[in-house]
């Protein structure tokens, strides 16, 4: 990475007539190892940096990137991303909220180091995990596994006066596994993810995980019942809790789909202005309280400021039940009149950054998880879930589980096989009765904006149970 | 020949000085245009500038790859690779690169569309259009995005071309109200095939038609499938025959060669043909792309390969390389003999859904997953529309709906947007299928 090119980049943009300019570099050096079936197919290691400018003029927002690190080059993208912010003739011209200039460096620390492991290490800890799934006596009939690292460094410069330099080291792993047992399959998927070193692999035991799995599925199809459908109790797992948090807190607060700028991609929000949700709305029991927190230490969304060079903070999107807080960046707080409050990123230096999750999860209640089964008569516990999906309002949604079992008189009985939750946000988040004490946390891949960009957060939370809800 | 092409090849001749045994270079010089749109008013314009190198190398049958940006540091780049294939573990699936000399087609990329003049008129044009069909008070999103690509490629193992790629597309959803919306986009591999307004018409007639929505009812229906709904499901049967899905079972098709999996009407190809935005003429390997027939009235005749993929099939690569996973380039679904307006006379009562997102498997083998209908959903009676519909969701198995195809129509067009969760373009008809089952939240 050449900062000198990224000031001069934003030195060039300076002399034209810009109400504001920014300048973001980044160098990532990544490997990535996908295995099939037992065989490593490749391992992949390159090193990818390049740098954008974002400029504000006359109401518009002109973007463009480039790898090739010259001036000539550094011109050219300043020349098109004016052009493009002048060729908007918005009506209605955007703006940023005011924040304060700062500089600053920040850096994960790991406690083993990635830059230190040797691809050897990599590709043993890879096999491992799927010589381990294959030798328990479980038809574990295909598996599709991919390990992964990157150490980004991000250089950031404003026209305010900001400069902020960044490493942040991820690890990730995700993996496919399908058992077959007389005949017939069940399928499941499973990530991990983490900020920080080499150290992630001592927390995740990937064997003891992908073994559960492969167990699970199999019990699944040899003892797994359909449920009666009709109107029961529901405790969900930490992993289903997260994701109807992700889906249905989470990306219905983001401040730039609740203003529309989403609209044809990922959507709107069932919150938007004049509508029957807004700030203050009751939308689920006063038990219930979300948070998106990009400081969570060694998470996979984690940051200490964001791409607009914002300091990142915890924020209660549903507090105590009520719609609380958006999520934002600086051109939807200004038209929102407030401030940002640290939620854009971008996942690479070719892409603009926009309003995004980092950590989303439901905060602990008092309950220990055996309190939250003894009071349920009849009813299913999913603790992680296959198919799932929710429409573009974030309202309409839909769990279906993997790992389940029938609650009868406050104990686990059978699998259930597959349970379907379909249900809406305000039922969802209105029929929580209870909330364990003790938050787990998923890895994911969070999908918006075009082109796409998947970034890396956490969802998460207690064991919730859900009163007389509809299970099919 | 291209300095860049000498370049790329020279990538080669280094990798292979080194020892490794076989070795591909593709070049990508990309130019990328984007104009965002919201509120009937531009977001932000974008312009991404590419110049990267995919280095490829095996070495006794360990394969391991980098990418080069702007051919700096290739010395350091091209050593520390074979560095890591002498480390890596050996793939002994891995079945060698393809060989030979082969003569390409010329690409057609239309270089007008480097740098537009005015692409906001463009979006204007389509935002005017979907204004005009669904009233002055219509609220408009979407994405104007121009794609051209230089692409050198040289092999060790003889192919050596390059290829010129571009397209353009427009997607554009227009709002009525807040719950009546329509979406319609236009895909061309040229400027001169592009109509933007008629991917407004088309967003604007919907939500138009889309206004005052009731909430839908569970049940089973006939449904008829918009070609940017059927273009979504086409995008998800084609990406099922690539070999690779097939291995890791994310495929409905596993086993299923030479069997019946459609409809006797069904007819599946691959095509990268000029006039598609997925349009190219070799495929990672430098192998000529060509038309493959995935599913032929029904029966599945092939599955899509690279060389190590064939190699374990025992057949013969289709020109689909992806290193790693081969895959499809442009899809189609074989036009019907039934226009639409009959298609939708046939109908006593049933749905016309136009477009969908947010598909997900339980389960890809089996085939059971769910869709959520998105934009105009409509009940149909006695072959009219009779009312609009909301919040609703299909969740039927993918295997089971190939089988249900009982109209397939005339009319055709080609389809693609940010909603299409495996990205491919399609050429898609309307299509008419028994049975399908819908659900909604309770």
């Amino acid at each position: 990475m050449d900062r000198d090119i990224a000031d001069f980049t934003l030195n060039y943009a300076m002399g034209k007539k810009v109400d504001y300019a920014e300048v973001r570099a980044h160098r990532g050096e990544h490997q990535e190892l996908v295995m099939k079936n037992g065989v490593l197919d490749a391992y992949v290691s390159m090193v990818d940096s390049g740098f954008c400018v974002r400029v504000l003029a006359e109401g518009g927002i002109g973007f463009a990137s480039t790898n090739k690190w010259t001036k000539e080059e550094a011109k050219m993208i300043v020349d098109i991303a004016y052009k493009f912010a002048k060729m908007a003739k918005r009506k209605d011209k955007i703006a940023f909220a005011e924040e304060k200039s700062v500089k600053t460096d920040w850096r994960v620390p790991q406690k083993e180091k990635i830059e230190d492991v040797s691809p050897e290490t990599r590709i043993e800890t890879l096999m491992e995990v799927d010589k381990t799934l294959i030798s328990r006596g479980i038809n574990v009939a295909a598996r599709m596994f991919g390990f992964g690292t990157s150490l980004t460094e991000k250089y950031f410069v404003n026209t305010e006066g900001s400069v902020i330099s960044s490493y942040i080291p991820r690890i990730g792993f995700s993996g496919f596994i399908t058992v077959v047992e007389s005949g017939k399959p069940e399928q499941a998927s499973k990530q991990f993810g983490y900020a920080g070193g080499w150290e992630a692999l001592d927390q995740w035991k990937l064997t003891e995980q992908m073994t559960h799995e492969a167990k699970v599925l199999q019990r699944v199809i040899k003892e797994g019942k359909a449920v009666r459908p009709e109107k029961m109790d529901l405790v969900c797992g930490s992993e289903v809790t997260g994701i109807a948090a992700h889906e249905s807190c989470g990306h219905p607060m983001e401040a730039d789909r609740i203003l529309g700028r989403e609209m044809s991609q990922a959507g709107r929000s069932f919150i938007y202005p004049k509508g029957p949700f807004w700030l203050g709305t009751r939308i689920g029991n006063s038990i219930v309280t979300i948070v998106d927190d990009p400081t969570v230490k060694n998470s996979y969304g984690y940051y200490e400021y964001d791409d607009e060079g914002i300091k990142a903070r915890r924020r209660y999107l549903y507090k105590n039940g009520v719609i609380n807080e958006f999520l934002h960046n600086r051109e939807t707080a200004a038209k929102l009149g407030t401030r940002s409050n640290g939620a854009s990123r971008a996942v690479s230096y070719d892409r603009e950054a926009i309003v995004r999750m980092a950590n989303t999860f439901v905060q602990p209640g008092n309950m220990i998880e055996e309190e939250i089964f003894e009071d349920v008569k009849q009813g299913v516990y999913m603790k992680s879930f296959t198919e799932w999906n929710i429409d573009d309002k974030r309202f309409n949604q839909r769990y279906v589980g993997r790992e389940a079992y029938w609650i009868e008189k406050g104990e686990l009985k059978h699998p259930i096989a597959r349970p379907v939750i379909e249900t809406t946000t305000k039922i969802f988040w209105s029929a929580v009765d209870a909330v364990s004490k003790k938050v787990g946390y998923e890895a994911a891949s969070c999908g918006k904006g075009d082109p796409m960009q998947g970034v890396p957060v956490y969802t998460g939370g207690p064991l919730i149970r859900l009163r007389e809800v509809y299970v099919k | 020949m291209s300095e860049t092409l000498a370049k790329t090849e020279e990538v080669v001749k280094k990798a292979k000085a080194l020892g490794a045994d076989e070795v591909i270079a593709k070049t990508t010089f990309g130019r990328y245009r984007q104009t965002r749109f919201s509120n009937n008013q531009i977001d932000i314009s974008v312009a991404w500038n590419d110049y990267a190198t995919d280095v490829v190398l095996a070495w006794k049958k360990r394969v391991v790859a980098t990418l080069i940006r702007n051919f700096q540091n290739v010395d350091d780049s091209v050593k520390r690779l074979f560095k890591l294939a002498k480390v890596s573990k050996e793939n002994p699936q891995y079945g060698g690169f393809a060989k030979g000399k082969f003569h390409y087609q010329k690409g057609k990329a239309d270089k007008t569309l480097e740098n537009l003049e005015s692409p906001a008129e463009y979006v204007f044009e389509a935002i005017e259009a979907a204004k005009k069909e669904a009233g002055p008070a219509t609220n408009t999103g979407g994405v104007l995005l121009t794609r051209l690509e230089d692409v050198y490629l040289v092999s060790s193992e003889g192919p050596k071309g390059e290829d010129r790629r571009s397209s353009i597309e427009l997607s554009i959803r227009a709002f009525s109200q807040k719950d009546a919306s329509g979406h319609g986009v236009e895909c061309s591999s040229t400027i001169k095939e592009f109509d933007p307004a008629r991917a407004g018409r088309k967003a604007g007639e919907i939500a138009r038609l889309a206004k005052n929505p009731k909430a839908g009812v569970e049940g089973r229906y006939d449904v008829i499938f918009d070609p940017l709904l059927a273009g979504h499901l086409v995008d998800m049967w084609g990406s099922m025959t690539s070999a690779y899905n097939v291995m890791i079972q994310q495929s409905i098709f596993v086993n299923k060669l030479g069997q019946k999996v459609a409809s006797d009407i069904v007819t599946l190809r691959d095509t990268p043909a000029p006039y598609s935005i997925g349009n190219r003429v070799l495929d990672d390997e430098g192998v000529p792309v060509k038309e493959n027939v995935l599913i032929s009235k029904g029966v599945l005749k092939t599955y899509l390969h690279n060389t190590s993929t064939a190699k374990i099939f025992k057949t013969e690569t289709t020109g689909n390389a992806g290193i790693i996973m081969p895959s499809p380039w442009s899809l189609e679904m074989d036009a019907g003999n039934m226009k639409k307006d009959k298609m939708f006379r046939e109908v006593k009562r049933g749905l016309y859904l136009t477009n969908t997102w947010y598909t997900r498997f339980q389960n890809y083998a089996a085939g059971d997953f769910s869709t959520i209908p998105r934009d105009g959903m409509f009940l149909i009676e006695k072959g009219e529309i009779k009312q609009s519909w909301k919040d609703i969701r299909l969740s039927d198995n993918a295997l089971k709906m190939l089988n249900n195809i009982v109209g397939i129509s005339k009319e055709r067009q080609q389809v693609h947007w940010w909603g299409f969760d495996w990205g491919l373009p399609a050429v898609s008809p309307y299509v008419l299928m028994k049975d399908v089952h819908i659900t909604r939240p309770k």
